[in-house]
This record gives C-alpha cells, structure tokens and sequence, in this order.
C-alpha cells in the first residue's frame, strides 16, 4: 500500500537552459540557472512570484535574491549530483504538510565554460581546499584528483568479486550513445555536430586513452555547460497549469560515506536503501517500472545502481545494456536523453535526470517542451537515481504519469 | 632530494599519527569501549560512539583491498604518472588509502587483490613523514 506522501505532489514542468553543452561564448551558472527558470515559468504558466518555496544545490539564497523572492522554505543541500533527487523528496514532504504550495529546484552548472574563465562564474569559493580535511591529509596527498581517480576503485573491485570486465561495462557507453544519437540537444549526437560524436563500438570504449584504469575516456561522463530547473506543486494547483503532471510516487534518500576512504564495499552504494525507501512510499517494486533515469557519471556508477535499484541481480547490471533492454527499441528503455557519457554532464547530473523523466512521462520528449526534440518512448513510470560524491550519497524518486 | 608533491598538515585530531609516522611507526587509532580500531581518525569511535579512543602502534600489515591506475594527476603527482593507488585492509582492521609502492603501473594485470603489503615511510619535510605500502610477496 502507498505511504501517506506518495503522489502528494507533481512536478509540474520541466525546462532547460537556452544554451547548454558547449556554449560558442562562455556562460555563468547563475545565467544558466535564470534562463531555466524563466522557461519553466512560461512552460507552465506560473508567475515567477508564485513560487513560495526554493531548492538547488547551494544557491538558494542568491536565486532568490536575484528573483525578487521571499520563500516560504529554502533548501539548499548541496551533497553531489543526487542533490536534485533530494529536493524533490524534500518538496514533497514540504507541499504534504501545507508550508508550500510551488517548488522551485534549479541547477546551473558551468562546467565546460569555467575552463574559459578561469573558474570565474561557478559560483564557488576558488581558494584552497581546507589543508585540515581528512580527505586532503589521509587522500588527496596521493595525488588523486577529480572523479574518474575515485571510481576507477569501483570498477576493479567489481571486475574482482563478480567475474565481470571493463568490457562488460563498456556496453553501456556504447548503448547509451545509442540513445545519444536520438538527441539532436546531446553533444555526442552526430559526427557532424561534434567529431567525438556518432555511433561507437566496445573497441573504441576500450582502446580511448586511459584516464585512471581500469577506466578509459569513454567509460566517463563528459563536461558540459547545464542549466535545468522543475516545478514541484500541489495536486491543486497541478490541476490548474496548461502542463501535464508527473506525480510523485515514492521518494528516497541515504549516503554511505562523505569520503572514499570509508566505502565499505566498493560494488554497492546507498541506492540499495534510498530504493527501497522510495519502493515502499510508492507501493511498487522494480518490476513495476518500465524505464530508468540512472546517473551515469561512468559506466561503472550506472552498472552498480541498476544493481542496488533491484533491477538486475547483483554483479550483472550491466547486462541490461549489454543484452540490448536497455537500448532504444528494447524492453526497458533506460537513460534516454543519452546520458551523462554523451548527451550532458555539467559536474552535477542529477537535474538533467529530472528534466528527462519529465519529458518522457508528460509525453513531451518528441516536440520538446521549449523547443528541444528527443526520442518519446512508452513508459508510464521511471525510475530515477542520482548519485553524488565518490558513489557517495544516493536519491532515488519513483515518478508515474498522470 | 626534495618532496615535491602535497605534504599533508597535522592537526588537533591526528597529531600523534604524524608524530609516530615520523619515528617510523603505524599509530593508529583504538576505542578502548568496543576496542575496534578505526581510520580515519576521530573524535568519536565510529562504530560505538565512545569517546574513549587511544592510540596503538599498529602492525603495518594489510592487504590489497582494490586498486586502480592514474595516468593523469596534478601538481608534483602530475610528474608520476602512470602510478598505482590502492585501498589496503588493515590486519587491525578498517581501511587506508596509498600509493602502492613494488608494482609495475604498466601492468595492472599482475596485481593481486588480496596480495599482502607492508607499511613503509617517506619523510616529506622535517616535520613530516608519508605512509606508503609495498607488496611484499608474489
């Protein structure tokens, strides 16, 4: 039976950014951030001044500054790129228990023009990391740095307990392409739009350049420009917008480290437990979905959490991709926009996860809900996760159409 | 010859691991409540929640728990590459984090997960000295 908070809200609407990807001139999150706003606005119809609640993954203060707002509720966890699953199961608890009635989440990352700039328009600090942190004196002094470093454990230690091989995982970035090549808005699209971009096999997963083996390039996300946002509403007042809702139907979250260095077991994360939360509030279980939105910031992330969402036994998620389920035309559509490998990853993932089952849920993926075509599968529930840190901490919503 | 990459900084909390890592020695954290040792060192015992920790000169043994192979990194690490980084299972227990020292980064194949290490030192300053682990059998 459904817990007391299943479907007490909708999103809403869903938009992106006017420009993402590789901007022709660099952006700043914060613009990133407003032009997303703006379109969810217009997309929905709800006033800017109507949203009486704002969550992202630290901006909440200056968004709503910058907006003109006084909210009623501000959240701004920040904790990776799961922090917009987060928000929404926040919003959900929020909107049931009267304080709000619309959500704000908004995500505005400059990954790709922070390179331009220097690191100027993240939004965050550029000094240096707190030279007292355990993680810069018990880690960081081996020199590793940057994600794939980290990961990279992840996949050798399952390659070590299951049998399985960087190979296995590779058929995940060559189906997720696959989905890429669908997206006329995701940067690896067509060889004519970006010379990485088009079809790939298993080879070329395995023969790009190595960046922290067991994991080459193509085993990792890419680093883009993002700016996303969703509106999060009341049943009433989704009733009441020219969009179509996608109710909420389980929410969950839970972490299991801050730092790598107390992963206790380098094949499973988190979404083990934030699933089986989101399951229990939704009254559904794996074999009730039938698609998935899972942060794919490498192979390797995307094979555990199939994994831990119940959805493959353990050890051999990553035969959904590689028997073909996975991919466009198979029986469990998973990661449609072409995700983090090769349609966009800004550093954060997790709103582009949001934007994405929106538009597959609300029916909008083919026209585009600003103008921004894709491919429309069938599914009428999806299942999202995202994961922050160092396979840190996990969000896990269970969405259904209305 | 001079260390060139990070040197880490001693603090409040750790102080008496560098200082032992400077004589030499593995010290390592202890709740005299459940009597687990534990890494990274706190202020409270992570399993028990106990204040009551001391410190125990440790083994410095373990074994490989999983590794991976860097061949891009920053700063005098940057210089190094492609070298090898691993999670060592402590024999007292819990888990560390190192640069693992008697393999050959060319050829991640012939390191065994599971293959025991021993702890040994590198004096980065004078105040200073960084815990490395080698593989000490086939």
């Amino acid at each position: 039976m459904p817990g007391e908070l299943s479907r007490a809200a909708a999103i809403i609407g869903a938009a992106e950014a006017n420009e993402i990807g590789y901007p022709a001139t660099p952006k700043t999150a914060l613009q990133l951030h407003i032009e997303a706003i703006k379109n969810v606005s217009e997309q929905t119809g709800i006033p800017i001044s109507r949203i009486d609640g704002v969550f992202s993954a630290g901006w909440s203060s200056q968004l709503a500054e910058h907006l003109g707002l006084h909210p009623k509720y501000i959240d701004t966890t920040s904790v990776g790129g799961c922090s917009f699953e987060m928000h929404v199961h926040h919003a959900l608890a929020a909107i049931h228990a009267g304080i709000i009635e619309v959500a704000l989440i908004s995500h505005g990352e400059n990954g790709w023009s922070a390179r331009a700039t220097g690191g100027r328009g993240t939004g965050r600090p550029r000094g240096a990391p707190d030279p007292w942190d355990p993680g810069q004196q018990f880690q960081q002094i081996y020199g590793v740095s940057g994600a794939p470093s980290n990961y990279a454990h992840a996949m050798t230690r399952h390659n070590h307990r299951f049998g399985s091989t960087p190979e296995d995982f590779a058929h995940i970035a060559v189906v997720t392409r696959q989905w890429a090549m669908l997206n006329p808005r995701a940067i690896m699209f067509s060889k004519e739009t970006n010379p990485g971009g088009g079809p790939i096999t298993v080879e070329d997963v395995q023969n790009s350049r190595v960046v922290a083996w067991p994991l080459t390039l193509l085993h990792c996300c890419l680093v883009t420009d993002y700016g996303g946002a969703v509106l999060v509403a009341s049943p009433e007042v989704a009733r009441s917008v020219k969009t179509k809702p996608v109710w909420i139907a389980g929410a969950g979250e839970s972490m299991g480290h801050a730092n790598m260095l107390e992963m206790e077991d380098f094949t499973a994360t988190s979404a083990a437990a934030s699933a089986a939360a989101a399951y229990r509030m939704a009254g559904m279980g794996p074999e009730d979905m039938e698609m998935a939105m899972i942060y794919d910031s490498f192979t390797i992330t995307a094979g555990i959490t199939a994994e831990m969402l119940g959805l493959a036994p353990r050890g051999e998620g990553f035969l959904l991709w590689k028997d073909g389920r996975a991919a466009p035309g198979g029986k469990f559509p998973i990661n449609t926009n072409g995700g983090g490998l090769s349609f966009n990853h800004s550093g954060m993932y997790g709103m582009q996860l949001l934007v994405e089952a929106y538009r597959q849920l609300s029916r909008t993926a083919e026209d585009g809900v600003t103008g921004l075509p894709g491919k429309q599968v069938d599914a009428r529930s999806c299942i999202v996760n995202g994961t922050g840190g160092s396979l840190s901490t996990t969000g896990t919503l269970i969405l259904v159409a209305d | 010859m001079a260390y060139t990459k990070p040197i880490p900084e001693p603090d409040p909390v750790n102080r008496v691991f560098w200082e032992g890592a400077k004589a030499g020695k593995l010290m390592l954290p202890r709740c005299t409540t459940c009597n687990r040792v534990h890494w990274y060192p706190r202020l409270l015992c992570p399993f028990c929640h106990s204040r009551e920790l001391e410190w125990v000169e440790g083994s410095g043994e373990g074994r490989i728990h999983t590794f991976a192979v860097q061949h891009r990194a920053f700063g005098g690490w940057a210089e190094e590459v492609p070298f090898v980084t691993a999670y060592i299972d402590l024999k007292e227990g819990d888990r560390m984090f190192t640069v693992l020292r008697g393999v050959d980064p060319t050829k991640p194949e012939s390191i065994r997960i599971g293959a025991k290490v021993r702890v040994e030192f590198e004096q980065a300053s004078d105040e200073v000295s960084i815990p490395f682990w080698r593989v000490v059998e086939e």
